[in-house]
């Protein structure tokens, strides 16, 4: 029988169960699994316990929208253009309660989850209030080579993982060019991987770069076809990030309550492809690609 | 020198002086923070340039003009191999090949702890802060760390942090060899006031130089910890010309460096200024 994983933008809320953890996938503003983010917000969940390593827009609309029952987290920051405001709010109300973990630490926790052992030692973070803070995450070991005690870190085998990709087949083989943050690392560790991606494309294309397949397709569930599925966050090299767009998010953001109940509302009012055409008319879409382009690298000989 | 010099471009000069050519040795850009940024592209320019810089999973990236929206993309084009976070973080930021990844906190202590957490009492926060992303594993594992701050005052450098998110622990060299951790440097502040080192578990911080018009009873006056203050404190070297010419002319045109110096309003009207330049020359590009 033919495998095929390929199924619909809509339908992925129903492939998250309920009061799933959930690991979302991108890194600062590059490369979030945006389309399946608001296709969570217009579900109106509001059963999601959301992992994140270095989150941004991602994190603080899900915040916004009501969406998440928990967050795992070691970063959200909108960095430049300020705190992520609706973060802020949920926990200084504490109305979002919170599991904070230092990045590398919160990857180690995931590759354990992948090798399906208990616990993996590293050398962690020994000065931060972290590790005391969080007694369920980080301990201690000894082993039968020595009395000396080793950090480590619990396994964490997150439900279902999200992540946005360039391309992939009906197989699930994700192929990125650009970044792809601990994608791969999130997807092992996942009971379920749902791969959304700018394009779905024939094994034969993707055999034709495997070096660029950063998740083999057996260990991914669902392949979702989803055009500019990262915006307004970058996805190189086919786009820059919109930051006119997280602008406006932000200061919806800092104004928060009606206003940015209004900017919810119309992403749950509009179906996705419906918002492509919105942010994306008027030929943004090639100037984010442009975007992408032009930022130039420098040469040690061009002084001055 | 260059008489001609802002404080911030004295800030990122001091700063490239950590990025050395040191073999192995790796210097990650973290989060967009164009002070550190311009700082390494700096060093690539003149005196290091076979230094490793890793940026996203961009591995031997090349010198980048900083933008908002162009940086990311430009860090691959030249770049030398693709990694994963978690391999890339097992070799740099818990292994043994960590040189340089400056950290900005919202305060510092004289113990070196870094709060990115919390303003106020950790569970009832008054400020939720952004969180420390790799910063704890980076503080104690690299060969050294390198904080700056846009802001030289007690608040800032404070007595006691309100929540220590990472902190180098033990920072004597002696401890750390006989704790097999990574040793190279001391633990280093850059204001635009002066610039602050600790080598030593029980000794304070001590002044390695004022700025250039600045007193050390004015970096005493303003800093909340206890300073070692030497009779002959040196002045920090000027920026160069060329250095000057570097930064306002090829890897920060666009100005995005004065970002770590506004805040509020100013930063998004700002930003907004920065973002129209970036978007005219794509349009221009796509005319072409």
């Amino acid at each position: 029988m033919t495998v095929n994983k390929i199924t619909q933008l809509e339908r992925l809320p129903e492939l998250v169960p309920e009061g799933a953890v959930v690991a979302f996938g991108g890194g600062w503003f590059a490369n979030h699994p945006m389309a399946a983010v608001r296709e969570l917000v217009r579900s109106r969940r509001d059963d999601v316990h959301a992992l994140a390593l270095l989150g941004s827009i991602d994190v603080d609309l899900m915040v916004g929208a009501g969406l998440l029952s928990h967050l795992t987290f070691s970063m959200v920051t909108l960095e430049a253009m300020g705190l992520a405001q609706n973060f802020r709010r949920a926990v200084q109300s504490g109305a979002l309660p919170i599991t904070e973990i230092p990045a590398l630490s919160l990857q180690v926790a995931l590759e354990a989850g992948a090798q399906a052992v208990p616990f993996l030692p590293l050398r962690g973070p020994l000065g931060s209030d972290l590790v005391a803070s969080n007694p369920d995450f980080f301990g201690t070991a000894t082993t039968s080579f020595s009395d000396d005690e080793v950090m480590i870190v619990r396994a964490i085998r997150p439900d279902v993982a999200i992540v946005h990709a360039l391309r992939c087949d009906r197989l699930g083989n994700a192929q990125f060019d650009g970044t792809f943050s601990q994608d791969p690392e999130i997807s092992a560790a996942s009971d379920t991987v749902i791969v959304t991606c700018e394009e779905i494309v024939d094994s034969t294309i993707i055999s034709e770069s495997a070096h660029l397949t950063k998740i083999p397709g057996f260990l991914v569930d669902h392949v979702i076809e989803a055009p500019f599925g990262a915006h307004p966050c970058s996805h190189v090299p086919r786009y820059a990030q919109d930051a006119w767009e997280i602008l406006d998010y932000q200061k919806a953001a800092i104004a928060g309550g009606e206003v940015f109940d209004a900017y919810v509302d119309r992403i749950r009012e509009e179906s996705e492809s419906a918002y492509r055409e919105r942010v994306l008319g008027g030929g943004r879409d090639k100037v984010l690609a442009a975007l992408a382009e032009v930022g130039p690298t420098l040469e040690a000989s061009q002084n001055g | 020198m260059a008489d001609r010099y802002e404080v911030h471009e004295l800030m990122v000069c001091r700063i490239a002086m950590e990025m050395t050519e040191e073999g192995d040795y790796v210097t990650i850009l973290g989060s967009f923070t164009p002070l550190a940024y311009s700082a390494y592209m700096l060093a690539k320019l003149t005196h290091a340039p076979d230094a490793w810089l890793v940026g996203y999973n961009a591995i031997g990236m090349p010198p980048v003009e900083l933008s908002f929206t162009g940086s990311e993309a430009a860090a691959y084009r030249g770049s030398l191999a693709r990694n994963s976070f978690t391999p890339n973080g097992h070799l740099v930021h818990l292994g043994t090949h960590g040189l340089l990844e400056c950290v900005s906190s919202a305060q510092m202590d004289g113990d070196g702890s870094i709060n990115l957490s919390v303003i106020g009492d950790y569970d009832k926060p008054k400020v939720r802060l952004p969180g420390g992303a790799g910063a704890p594993e980076v503080v104690q594992n690299y060969r050294k760390v390198v904080a700056y701050f846009s802001k030289h005052d007690s608040r800032t450098l404070c007595e006691k942090v309100d929540f220590a998110t990472g902190r180098r622990t033990p920072i004597s060299r002696d401890r750390r060899d006989a704790a097999d951790l990574a040793t190279g440097g001391p633990i280093t502040i850059i204001t635009p006031l002066a610039v602050l080192t600790k080598d030593d578990d029980d000794r304070p911080f001590k002044i390695e130089s004022v700025h250039p018009g600045v007193s050390v009873d004015e970096v005493v006056a303003n800093t909340g910890f206890a300073l070692d203050v030497s009779t002959d404190v040196p002045t920090t070297a000027k920026p160069s010309d060329e250095q000057v010419a570097l930064l306002r002319n090829k890897i920060d045109p666009f100005g995005t460096v004065r970002f770590d110096f506004l805040s509020g309003d100013e930063r998004l009207t700002y930003l907004e200024d920065v973002l129209a330049q970036e978007w005219a020359r794509a349009e221009a590009h796509l005319a072409l």
